[in-house]
């Protein structure tokens, strides 16, 4: 026992210098992160990142993703040094940056001769007064997942990209039979009723939420019919919606596009067989088809770090084309919009091979989940709760969207 | 010690120094501890609640004096609207109206099932077994426990199909209930630490001298008599004990709100601590975070100071 405890400690300590002496050869840049272990594509830009640049390593630091704003904010606070940071929530990075934490990107933008025309725009969410604070390297906007096995058993046509809410209401409860949910609402508030500001004009911080109230009676009526599972069952019993929908009886989900990676995950490894495909979600009358909403991921630099100009090749690498590439091989959605990255996304093994499928990948229009806003984070807080309400039926839809407009101007008085 | 005194004056004073010495210095680990992870931070929770900060650079932090605590309650809509404003619509007022609600029932509910439970327990065959499983509970973790009775509140669980066959009817889930949720949380909170007070009971009860109970005996008193008269009066002390801790610790609930409910649906299980929780680490305004610490504190410290004061009463007695 002896003998062995022993050889084990010399292993140990030849190991971590061994270690010791690489880490002085090799440069390390740290990135916080979250689920790191099990997101298909921090592999792929890790691995693209370091074959193309020899003597750099990537070490992610891996931080549960339900606690993510919460325990990053905390580490920041602490004077963490690690480079750079990944951002979960647009109202994270402008926290950050009032707390000084990112390192301000307009000279290193400059300097390098940056192309930021790839992103269409939406970079401008991780700006404040001018100044870009971070590079944003996923856009997941939300689509219409469905089972088409499910389909082809009830003998109903796929759903289409495009498609008003009222018919996808209408498909959701003919599918719904022999134990087949016709559709699948996750509890959160941008699963039932973020759906309203994908017609551009209105947002969540827009201090009115009257046009809440459409989406908000539509899930009653599928919930009412029996079209999906109800609110109160899955927020009691914890339910994850990547388990629900690959459990095979339910018919339509509607989910962010970083689901897609997750689902073809699931047909390699056997957690599920069926076969899916997605669309682009349901329109209002009114609003374009294909219009969706979305949330940006990006990475900032770490104030406090000691390698800022590694960690802008390495930001500004993971934005751009290349990064894009890396991610968009695994079935993520790349921030970086071109015909390249297009393609690589539909050619990935294992994505749907349907024209609608493709078609689905290029929305119309996609708006922001939640803006950058004054009193944001109160804002949230008060949507959500209310929302809880009147998702358990505590209150009616009418009543709740009353509360949400009350308090929210008294926020404001 | 005896032996002690007797021995000559200077050398008692060495020995006496020497003893003090020892003892402070198995006290200083613990009071090293104390003043960096309990001392130091109140009072500096104490400073931070009159600046504005949000956690980043310090040189960013800006005096603000009471500002803090206009915000968290609310003055201006308060003194314009009343009281049942503060506690029906204002944050502070909400967690407090919760804290203090749930604090109340779940003290003498606690008290109540352990007595009872240590009752049962003191004098039966396969008491250490019993004893056992009704202190596992507080053993088991908080985690498993909130999400195990999650299960059993749903809408179509077994304690909703127990009230069904005993002729009631409960069809909602008690987790997403707005007036239920709170009873949720109160029942696992009771469920979980009775077993633990229960011991503490049991302890007290062999401490209740026979010879009291015989001579009731004697004198014809009933069971229930006996256990009005005698038993109770005996425990007096450790009741008052195992109160005041509880209703410390009822004001401190964090954990199975965080599980089981989030503080939802929408704000009626919000507590003081999730309600700091959220001020603090999530919207990083440590100022009013720390102001509602505050309210906190000088909940406690009045409880605690009626302890000590009625800890004497209890000496003279």
């Amino acid at each position: 026992m002896k003998k062995v405890f022993a050889l084990v400690l010399a292993a140990v300590m030849l190991l971590s210098t061994a270690s010791f002496s690489l880490a002085e050869e090799n440069k390390v840049l740290t990135v916080v992160t979250w689920d790191a272990t099990t997101t298909p594509y921090l592999t792929a830009q890790k691995e693209a990142y370091e074959a193309s640049h020899p003597g750099v390593t990537i070490e992610y630091v891996d931080v549960a993703s339900q606690d993510y704003g919460i325990k990053t904010t905390t580490m920041l606070e602490g004077n963490d040094t690690s480079d750079v940071f990944m951002i979960k929530e647009i109202d994270d990075i402008i926290k950050w940056q009032a707390q000084g934490f990112a390192e301000p990107l307009n000279a290193y933008v400059e300097k390098s001769g940056y192309d930021l025309s790839g992103f269409v725009g939406t970079e401008q969410n991780y700006a404040v007064d001018g100044e870009l604070y971070a590079v944003p390297f996923r856009s997941d906007f939300w689509v219409l997942f469905y089972n088409k096995d499910l389909f082809d058993a009830a003998g109903e046509a796929y759903p289409t990209n495009d498609m008003t809410w009222d018919a996808y209401a209408d498909l959701a409860v003919r599918m719904t039979k022999d134990g087949v949910f016709g559709t699948h609402y996750h509890t959160w508030l941008s699963a039932v009723a973020n759906w309203t500001v994908a017609d551009g004009v209105n947002t969540l911080a827009d201090r009115n939420y009257d046009d809440l109230l459409y989406f908000y009676q539509l899930y009653q009526k599928l919930e009412d019919a029996g079209a999906c599972m109800s609110y109160a069952d899955l927020k009691a019993s914890g339910q994850h919606y990547s388990g629900a929908f690959a459990k095979g009886n339910i018919a339509m989900m509607p989910m962010g596009y970083w689901y897609v990676s997750t689902l073809i995950g699931y047909n390699k490894d056997g957690t599920c067989n069926f076969n899916w495909g997605i669309a682009a979600v349901p329109h209002k009358d009114d609003v374009a088809a294909g219009s969706s909403f979305g949330n940006l991921t990006g990475a900032m630099i770490n104030a406090k770090s000691a390698n800022k100009d590694l960690a802008w090749d390495y930001i500004s690498w993971l934005g751009g084309e290349e990064g894009a590439a890396a991610t968009a091989s695994v079935g993520a959605r790349p921030a970086y919009v071109s015909e390249t990255v297009a393609d690589a996304m539909s050619s990935v093994a294992g994505f749907p091979t349907d024209e609608t499928s493709k078609g689905a990948l290029i929305p119309s229009f996609v708006g922001m989940e939640w803006p950058v806003a004054e009193k944001v984070a109160d804002i949230k807080t008060i949507v959500n709760e209310e929302h809880t309400l009147i998702m358990a039926r505590e209150i009616t839809p009418e009543e709740g969207i009353a509360e949400m407009n009350e308090r929210v101007a008294e926020l404001f008085e | 010690m005896r032996a002690d005194n007797k021995r000559p004056r200077h050398r008692m004073s060495r020995l006496e120094r020497k003893n003090t010495l020892v003892a402070y210095s198995f006290l200083a680990p613990n009071f090293l501890g104390f003043a960096i992870f309990t001392l130091v931070p109140v009072l500096c929770a104490i400073a931070l609640s009159f600046f504005e900060w949000n956690g980043g650079d310090i040189s960013k932090m800006r005096f603000v004096g009471l500002e803090n605590y206009a915000t968290i309650f609310n003055v201006k809509k308060v003194s314009q609207n009343g009281l049942a404003y503060f506690f029906n619509r204002v944050d502070l007022g909400i967690a407090l109206k919760n804290t203090i609600f749930y604090t109340v029932v779940t003290v003498p509910l606690t008290i109540v099932c352990a007595l009872a439970l240590a009752m049962l327990l003191n004098r039966i065959r396969g008491a250490v077994m019993f004893r056992a499983v009704f202190f596992f509970p507080y053993v088991a973790s908080m985690v498993a426990i909130c999400v195990c009775w999650s299960f059993m509140l749903m809408k179509n669980g077994p304690i909703n199909q127990m009230i069904l066959a005993l002729g009631g009817s409960f069809n909602k889930a008690w987790t997403t209930d707005s007036t239920m949720a709170i009873w949720s949380i109160i029942l696992v909170s009771v469920w979980r630490n009775m077993g633990y007070y229960m011991v503490i009971y049991l302890a007290a009860l062999q401490g209740v001298p026979r010879e009291l109970m015989e001579a009731a005996t004697v004198d014809g008193a009933s069971k229930w008599k006996q256990f009005v008269h005698v038993t109770l009066p005996q425990l007096r002390p450790t009741t008052f004990f195992v109160s005041i801790m509880m209703i410390i610790s009822c004001f401190k609930i964090y954990d199975v709100v965080a599980i089981m409910t989030e503080g939802g649906p929408g704000r009626s299980t919000k507590m003081l601590v999730t309600y700091i929780y959220d001020e603090a680490f999530v919207k990083v305004r440590y100022g009013q975070a720390s102001a509602i610490s505050m309210i906190l504190l000088i909940l406690v410290l009045t409880i605690t100071v009626i302890q000590f004061r009625s800890e004497k009463k209890f000496a003279n007695d």
